[in-house]
């Protein structure tokens, strides 16, 4: 059983991205995927890719989970949007900075995050662009949110490698998903931190996920521990049920 | 399908890593499916580049069948000194072309030891792969910058902008018929982009290779992920390659 934390769909009006993700998760054998709308719609029509992306979720309850997204510069309609997105049955928020224009650290956020806070919802961002969504950017938001889990996005590709673990290291309630990042990194960020702080994600359409599968078989995990990344974890983090 | 790996390194000291014998280091890069490497110091990037490109010609000295050697200089060390440097790894060292890490080697592109250091190479026939994709020193579009003023020399972006800037390397490659991608970290739907966008001459397939265990192994999934056709993956793995600098193999 496979649990996919990192999906982007841009063009959810049209079926057919939909359509190739579907044949992706049958071809690789992924049982389940949690999906972020991309693009435009993490930037500015946030209304409209929730919107499709509930659908989505809707009709396939097995295959998806979606994340909301949100525009902090949105400010009180940031907020209204994402309580909306949760009460149409998204489960998340995922942050863009570099596509939404903000800081990590920035306090605009801080109002969407209250909501997560109060509704238990994970937040994905996206990490590894610098100046906006670093590594120990996130851990501040992580410490600042202590209640809130989040998740280290790309595990911070390309160039961050060397800031995973030690921002893993100061925030117990950050995680870091695979997808993108080599693998020597990966086994920094299990031998930091143990292995149920690490999720596996493909980054499609980024990265694909038949090469990013294949990198975590090719690390030679212990099979308890290889389970926990590629699915466990998952599953508690997002509340998914067997 | 015959590959030739544009992108690796020979193991040092640097990065985590330990030296390892070149006929061990060859047999790996042989089981993960190569038929031959362009091979870089990766202890030179970070200082003594005379001595490491003769740790590196000398390690590559009974195996030059397999491996391209190309020797690093340091422009800070000022144009005469990393011009002279360049002409003695041509003439006594037998290397192959030039590996420039602007990022770790903590020089500006716009320096003005890059011009006259670029053009040189050229001159020597050296293709020059740099390290990109990594503000501030090495965006895209700043290694563009100096290709455009050295039109005669090979320049290739050894990342192909690194996933943040893919989109501003397909651009250069599009505009200067002197640069080069060489796919090389570059994650798998990206990869299929600059595939899609560029000439697919100036496409090159690399690995960073010697770094780590399974980055080739990975780095030709990758590549046999993309939606390209058998006959444009040949001239990435192998054709262009073995057009710029062959080897037997
Ligand atoms: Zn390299």
């Amino acid at each position: 059983m496979i649990i996919d934390s990192a999906v982007c769909l841009a063009g959810m009006a049209d079926s057919a991205p939909t359509k190739a993700w579907l044949d992706q998760m049958a071809r690789h054998a992924i049982t389940h995927a949690v999906v972020a709308p991309a693009d435009g719609y993490a930037a500015v029509y946030n209304e409209e890719g929730n919107a499709l992306l509930a659908r989505l979720v809707r009709r396939y309850p097995k295959q998806l989970s979606g994340l909301a997204v949100a525009n902090p510069w949105l400010g009180t309609k940031a907020v209204g949007l994402l309580e909306k997105a949760f009460d149409d049955g998204l489960m998340g928020l995922f942050l863009c900075p570099p596509r939404q224009g903000f800081r990590l650290t920035e306090s605009i956020v801080d109002p969407l995050l209250e909501v997560c806070c109060r509704r238990h919802k994970p937040v994905y961002a996206h990490t590894g662009t610098p100046i906006c969504s670093e590594p120990f950017q996130l851990a501040e938001l992580a410490r600042r949110f202590p209640e809130v889990t989040f998740i280290m996005g790309h595990a911070a590709y390309p160039d961050f490698w060397y800031d995973v673990a030690g921002a893993l290291q100061q925030a117990p309630n950050l995680l870091v998903e695979t997808s993108c990042q080599v693998a020597a990194i990966i086994q920094q960020a299990l031998d930091a931190v143990g292995p149920e702080r690490v999720l596996f994600g493909s980054g499609w359409p980024r990265s694909k996920p038949g090469v990013e599968i294949l990198k975590i078989r090719s690390m030679g995990l212990a099979d308890d521990i290889f389970e926990k990344v590629m699915h466990t974890n998952a599953a508690n983090c997002w509340g998914l049920k067997p | 399908m015959k590959i030739i790996d544009a992108h690796t390194h020979l193991p040092g000291w640097s990065f985590g890593s330990r030296p390892r014998p070149i006929r061990e280091l060859r047999r790996a890069f042989e089981d993960e499916g190569l038929a031959g490497a362009w091979l870089f110091t990766t202890d030179g990037l970070l200082g003594e580049p005379a001595r490491n490109n003769d740790i590196l010609a000398e390690a590559v000295a009974e195996h030059r069948d397999f491996f391209a050697p190309f020797c690093t200089v340091n422009p800070l060390d000022g144009t005469d000194a990393a011009i002279r440097e360049l002409d003695r790894c041509k003439s006594k060292l037998g290397m192959r072309g030039l590996k420039l890490h602007p990022w770790v080697q903590a020089f500006s592109m716009m320096h003005p030891a890059v011009e006259p250091v670029l053009a040189h190479a050229g001159n020597l026939g050296f293709p020059v792969i740099f390290h990109d994709g990594t503000p501030p020193y090495t965006s895209s579009l700043q290694i563009a910058a100096l290709a455009e003023k050295a039109p005669q020399t090979t320049i290739i972006l050894g990342h192909a902008g690194l996933d943040d800037l893919y989109e501003d390397a397909i651009l250069a490659c599009r505009r200067h018929p002197n640069i080069y991608l060489c796919l090389c970290s570059t994650s798998g739907g990206y990869s299929e982009q600059i595939i899609r966008h560029c000439p697919v001459e100036r496409l090159l397939f690399g690995s960073d290779g010697g770094f780590m265990p399974n980055l080739i192994k990975l780095a030709i999934a990758k590549l046999h992920e993309t939606d390209a056709p058998a006959s444009v993956l040949r001239k990435i793995f192998y054709d262009n390659p073995q057009r710029l600098l062959p080897l037997p193999a």
